[in-house]
């Protein structure tokens, strides 16, 4: 074991390049997905009934594929129609879309429970629906769903690693190449596995702190 | 995509269903166990299963199907890739669930258990008659949702070379250099599915609602 | 030991603490059997816990509690001295006193007749078929006979609490723990509630009783036990303690009540 361990050390740079594309990718998804969830939830709150019945039920779809299957949709099925990635950039759309719909979800359900006479209130002060919105919904919003929120970029962290299987050179990747190539399992995936636990535990961190911003704010 | 292609979705799709049914059937229990250690506060013990939850539920399933693969064998224990992945993603989900239980056993009215305790029940008899009977009750629609994230998890295995739908559904766009088609039947089979366990999940609770009247 | 002349429950020198908040100081008790002992007190004066340490819900700090002259919680050693009973023996000890909670504390996962029947059957081991008739009679004697197939859910505050007292007393208990077994009732529902304990009285039951109900106290208690900050200020025969309370305390509790 220790003969791994000093492997993984010296190959440290290629783990931590491997780290570096997981948390690069988490962070690139979140940059992105995150404001379409938002987009996407107010459209499903605000939109026309036939057309938001339309997008929840393709929301509701995308939620019930798994992750695996839509990286292979996009990375081998979409050049098919000529639309063709690199592995890295596949990934990236992929853990996006992916993500969008849970987090249209997720914002959905918060923007649904916030109290109406709110909202009433608001507009009986003559808000505009965007000002309603940018000034009273997402603010309540960005800290009650700060859990879920929470839990979903765990979750993302985690999916990222089955980009291992369309080649995308993240942490898994990594532990995987180095146990191959020089026989030694263990210190390989336990290094990985201690790095994506230390992940979800800074999320939980950052996740407490707001937590307890929100208690002080709103009681 | 031709008939042959079809029949070898539909054996990927029946091998998704018998690894994520065997990952609940043992997972499920498992999970209890997990969690009546951590409600006991069984000393030791206790700290070593909060630490095994907390790690698992951080790892990645593709990860922990690597580890146990490859890592396993260098302790001797040599396994195929279907029980390595039935075990992968029994230990997985016994990590979610043992929260789970461990969620509601927290939460469990006190006064139900001092009446037992009133009542000369030992604790295992107030678990048996008194707790379980409830507990899976209002533990089904979470552990539900855990089934379906199990079952969109299993994809996973596809990396130690077991061939579930996913990988069926790859193989024969790989051969017939039209991917779409096999991955929109894959998806559409994983949607019937969850479909399927969702539908499941709400005929259990409306019985148990109009049963005993307590919403789950 | 069981001696006639021995007292029911004896409670001596009880202490208790939470969290370093002192809630019993040494209060000592002693109920005979057949009696009915009313404990009153302000909120918060304790005597819940009181009524919680005799059967070890709560494991008072020090003294000690006698059931039937046999001790309780504790086992005397032969050298002197005693060890804490251990989690079977204690279960099986809790068998002799039984207790009806505020709440109810109904399961909800079984019939009423199931919730009479459940402890008789898994505890104390009794033929199914004897448990079960005994149960429906103890239904039929709250007046609850009908309703004993169907789920707690169903049943009105007052119907819950009279299917606890039968459950209560299917375990046929040398002594009743009543823990303000009216408090979380609407006020229509307390009457039929306090007539069944009063009927229970009658019939020599030997219960303790911790109530809000003056009226009831007064009338179907032998003797009133009044509690105020974690000690017995004064026990007395229901009437006089209402018509001529010794301590100013008691004085003033009764005048706030009785207002």
């Amino acid at each position: 074991m220790m003969a791994g361990l000093a492997i993984v050390w010296s190959q440290r740079d290629l783990v931590l390049s491997g780290f570096y594309n997981t948390v690069l990718l988490t962070l690139a998804c979140l940059a992105i997905s995150l404001p379409l969830g938002v987009l996407g939830a107010v459209f499903l709150l605000e939109a026309p009934n036939r057309l938001r019945r339309i997008c929840a039920a393709f929301v509701d779809l995308l939620r019930c594929v798994p992750f695996l299957l839509l990286a292979y949709v996009v990375y081998y099925g979409l050049p098919e129609l000529g639309l063709r990635f690199e592995a890295w950039g596949a990934g990236l759309i992929t853990l996006v879309i992916y993500n969008t719909a849970y987090l249209i979800e997720i914002f959905r359900s918060a923007g649904m429970v916030l109290p109406r006479e709110e909202l009433e209130a608001a507009r009986a002060f003559g808000l505009t629906t965007p000002l309603i919105y940018r000034r009273i919904v997402l603010p309540q919003i960005a800290l009650s769903a700060a859990p879920v929120v929470g839990n979903q970029v765990i979750v993302m962290i985690k999916d990222s690693a089955l980009l291992m299987i369309i080649t995308v050179q993240e942490l898994t990747f990594a532990a995987n190449f180095l146990s191959t190539n020089y026989f030694t399992p263990f210190a390989p995936f336990a290094v990985a596995m201690l790095l994506y636990w230390s992940l979800c535990l800074i999320v939980e961190l950052v996740v407490g702190r707001l937590i307890r911003l929100r208690r002080s704010r709103h009681g | 995509m031709t008939l042959a292609a079809f029949l070898t979705l539909i054996t990927g799709a029946l091998t998704t269903a018998a690894l994520s049914f065997s990952g609940i059937a043992m997972g499920v229990p498992l999970g209890l166990v997990l969690a009546l250690v951590r409600w006991l506060r069984v000393p030791l013990l206790s700290a070593v299963v909060a630490v095994y939850v907390s790690l698992v539920r951080a790892t990645p399933i593709v990860t922990f199907a690597l580890f146990i693969f490859f890592v396993l064998p260098s302790f001797g224990i040599e396994l195929a890739p279907v029980p390595a992945a039935i075990l992968t993603l029994t230990l997985n989900t016994a990590a979610f669930n043992c929260e789970i239980w461990r969620g509601a056993l927290e939460i469990f009215p006190r006064d139900q258990i001092e009446a037992a305790r009133a009542h000369g029940m030992t604790t295992p008899l107030l678990f048996r008659r008194i707790i379980l009977p409830q507990l899976w009750r209002s533990s089904i629609g979470p552990l539900t949702s855990e089934m379906t994230i199990l079952l969109k998890g299993t994809p996973a295995v596809a990396v130690i070379g077991v061939v579930e739908i996913t990988r069926a559904a790859s193989r024969i766009g790989a051969e017939t250099y039209r991917p779409l088609p096999p991955f929109l039947t894959a998806a559409v089979i994983y949607t019937l599915l969850i479909v399927v366990i969702v539908a499941g999940q709400r005929l259990v609770e409306r019985r148990i609602a109009r049963l005993y009247g307590y919403a789950v | 030991m069981d001696d006639q002349t021995l007292p029911a429950v004896s409670a001596s020198r009880i202490c208790k603490q939470f969290n370093g908040i002192e809630i019993l100081r040494d209060v000592s008790l002693e109920v005979q059997t057949s009696e009915t002992v009313c404990v009153i007190g302000p909120s918060g004066s304790g005597k819940s816990t009181f009524l919680r340490c005799l059967n070890w819900l709560e494991v008072p700090d020090s003294g000690a509690v006698r059931i039937g002259g046999r001790p309780f919680g504790v086992v005397p050693l032969s050298g002197g001295g005693t060890r804490p009973m251990s989690k079977t023996e204690l279960a099986a000890a809790r068998t002799r006193i039984s207790m009806v909670f505020q709440h109810f504390a109904l399961w909800p996962h079984l019939t009423v007749l199931g919730n009479v029947v459940e402890a008789p059957i898994h505890v104390l081991k009794r033929p199914r078929a004897e448990a079960l008739e005994e149960g429906r009679r103890l239904l039929d004697r709250v007046g609850l006979g009908h309703k004993a197939d169907v789920f707690p859910h169903t049943l009105s505050g007052g119907q819950k609490q009279r299917v606890a007292i039968s459950r209560a007393l299917a375990m046929r208990p040398e002594v009743l723990l009543f823990d303000e077994p009216t408090s979380a009732l609407d006020p229509e529902m307390v009457g039929e509630v306090l007539a069944v304990i009063r009927d229970l009285a009658a019939e020599g039951m030997t219960m303790i009783v911790v109530t809000h109900e003056m009226g009831f106290a007064r009338e179907a208690a032998d003797r009133i036990v009044f509690i105020d900050g974690g000690q017995i200020i004064e026990v007395g025969e229901p009437e006089a303690f209402f018509e001529r309370p010794a301590t100013e305390r008691a004085r003033r509790f009764i005048a706030r009540y009785m207002k």
